[in-house]
């Protein structure tokens, strides 16, 4: 059979004839994709496992004050938050990153003895802690990885911790956190009566009143009888918390950086393949191409350049989640999981990269007039 | 009396705003089926006459008609190209990256045509050049001879009814020169094409039924 010629395989052609440039575009393109979907995979993830903190507990709103990074918020507001109709239950709590060793750092959040966020637990090991003690409850993965058993001791900042139990949560947030009573956080801190933000698990809806209506009537109670603070439904609390937009942000600026710079490739290399092979296309132009034909070419080729720069990136990135979720370091915080729609946005912003810079390199080698384009050498 | 299937009407061609005219207000009528031959010194205008005639440029002033339509205003000059002209370069220009076959087949790219059908039309043609073991080669493992035989076969992909041969030979040696030439005009008389030969060889000027020279921008003879 007779080999045939496609569109396709002709661009793909032009590519391969520089090899060494086109597996260093096809490098920097995985890098900048492999930043975007391992940074702002991560923090998609993150904003996930917030979530999950949340409903796997059954809260339903957050009230915190402006915000929950500050433990600034009274505790003596429980009292009245409890007093509120539609409260069923009000959990006080404090979290902060703490150094646990060295190597590795964790979540640590402070929780009442008595909270309903810990019946949500499954104990693997031993039992809840006692209010006033030092006592602390680790997570799976985290007692894993520290290789602690109940009856351990774990020092932290200083105070010495019995781990009294091993749980396994609902959250990849909370199966590398420990958890410790609020008044022991408060005194390891310095802060004494104060909380970050009351988690609240409100009454069930009345009947007739959707879930969605009923959320908004309780905020708006919430905030009617707490003047100053802010009661937040958890979906939002989660995805609008300031840790949550920190990793964002800096997410998508870091892998913005990375992704201009892969564009920067695809232009050089573009640029330079159009200026070599100015020849060429005065033959395709006198063998009867049309301008946009040329331009669909090069459009190609960027293209092409973007969807392999893209998957390769797709695997760098998922590679680079799946070891950082392992780290010690960094487990606490980072989950393998990538959603497909994730991976299938990487996939489009990498082959927009690809036309976005392949657009003056093609428009310039479609409008070369075919007699000038001839004689170039 | 039959239309000419090309007409040029006072063709003139300026470059470098004006400063250099090659071609000086040029007229001529070539019939469907004719096997002309253009000479002329070095700088005298018959490749600028060519590039006009094969719609690869523009005139300063003047016309040049295609079956009684004018070139770039009734006729798109890719459509003109694509459809009714096959080129034919000195230099061969054939793509370093595609074999022989594939090389035939990128004039097809521009129809709507099966890969397929292009595959099997390019592979006739080759084998009508005498180039059937020579299929998969790129150009570089070609003699200059088969290049151009590649090239031909290039310039007839989309059934042109005008081939322009700008010095077809001139990277030839005489024994494929005489075989390139005896190709064209061969494909000439079978097809009842019309060809073009830019040359400088008096022997191919003089073996064409009609011969023009071109000096100074203006048909001579």
């Amino acid at each position: 059979m007779a080999s045939q010629l496609s569109f396709a395989g002709f661009a793909w052609k032009n590519l391969w004839r520089r090899r060494l440039r086109t597996f260093l575009t096809l490098g920097g393109i995985a890098m900048a994709i492999g930043a975007f979907v391992s940074l702002v995979g991560f923090s998609r993830s993150f904003e996930h496992e917030w979530l999950r903190l949340y409903s796997s507990a059954g809260t339903d709103i957050a009230v915190s004050e402006k915000s929950f990074l500050n433990t600034s918020l009274d505790e003596s507001v429980g009292i009245k938050l409890r007093a509120i109709p539609v409260v069923d239950r009000a959990s006080p709590m404090i979290f902060n990153l703490m150094d646990l060793t060295p190597e590795i750092n964790a979540i640590v959040f402070g929780f009442q003895a008595d909270s309903y966020e810990l019946d949500a637990l499954t104990f693997l090991s031993g039992r809840r802690f006692q209010k006033g003690h030092p006592e602390v409850l680790l997570g799976d993965v985290l007692a894993n990885s520290m290789s602690k058993k109940v009856g351990d001791t774990l020092d932290i900042q200083g105070t010495t911790f019995t781990v009294v139990g091993i749980y396994h949560g609902g959250s990849s947030l909370d199966a590398s956190a420990v958890i410790m009573p609020l008044d022991e956080l408060q005194q390891l801190t310095s802060l004494q009566g104060k909380v970050a933000a009351f988690h609240v698990r409100l009454k069930p809806a009345p009947p007739g009143e959707s879930q969605e209506a009923y959320l908004k009537r309780a905020q708006a109670e919430i905030e009617a009888a707490l003047p100053g603070l802010h009661a937040m439904p958890a979906a939002e609390r989660a995805s609008n918390n300031e840790l949550v937009g920190m990793a964002h942000a800096v997410a998508w600026g870091t892998s913005s950086i990375a992704m201009m710079v892969g564009i920067l490739g695809i232009v050089n290399t573009m640029a330079m393949s159009v200026f070599e092979r100015t020849k060429e296309i005065g033959i395709l132009r006198a063998l009867g191409w049309k301008s946009w034909r040329i331009m669909m070419l090069i459009q190609t080729e960027a293209a092409v350049l973007g969807l392999v720069g893209g998957l390769l990136g797709i695997c760098v990135g998922w590679g680079a989640l799946r070891v950082l979720s392992v780290l010690p370091q960094t487990s606490s915080v980072v989950s393998a999981y990538v959603s497909p729609i994730h991976l299938l946005e990487a996939l489009g912003i990498a082959i927009l990269s690809g036309l976005v810079a392949g657009a003056v390199p093609a428009w310039r080698g479609a409008h070369l007039s075919p007699v000038e384009a001839l004689r170039h050498d | 009396m039959t239309s000419p299937q090309l007409e040029v009407r006072k063709l003139c061609k300026s470059y470098d705003e004006g400063r250099i005219e090659a071609l000086r207000g040029v007229d001529l009528s070539i019939s469907s089926g004719e096997f002309l031959a253009i000479s002329g010194a070095s700088g005298s205008g018959k490749s600028t006459l060519l590039q006009l005639l094969g719609g690869l440029d523009t005139p300063t002033s003047g016309e040049v008609l295609f079956e009684n339509a004018a070139l770039g205003t009734a006729i798109g000059l890719d459509d003109y190209r694509a459809n009714r002209i096959g080129f034919i370069f000195q230099a061969f220009y054939l793509l370093p990256t595609l074999n022989a076959i594939e090389n035939v087949q990128v004039p097809m790219l521009a129809l709507s045509e099966s890969p397929r059908d292009r595959a099997q039309r390019a592979e006739a043609l080759l084998v009508e050049m005498g180039l059937e073991s020579r299929l998969k080669q790129y150009p570089n493992e070609l003699s200059a001879g088969e290049r151009q035989r590649v090239a031909i076969a290039r310039a007839l992909a989309n059934n042109p009814s005008i081939l322009l041969a700008d010095e077809p030979t001139g990277n030839l040696d005489s024994v494929n020169s005489a075989h390139i030439m005896d190709m064209l005009v061969g494909i000439q008389q079978q097809r009842g094409m019309t060809l073009i030969v830019i040359t400088h060889e008096n022997d191919i000027a003089n073996a064409a039924p009609r011969h023009i020279r071109i000096r100074d921008g203006r048909i001579a003879s």
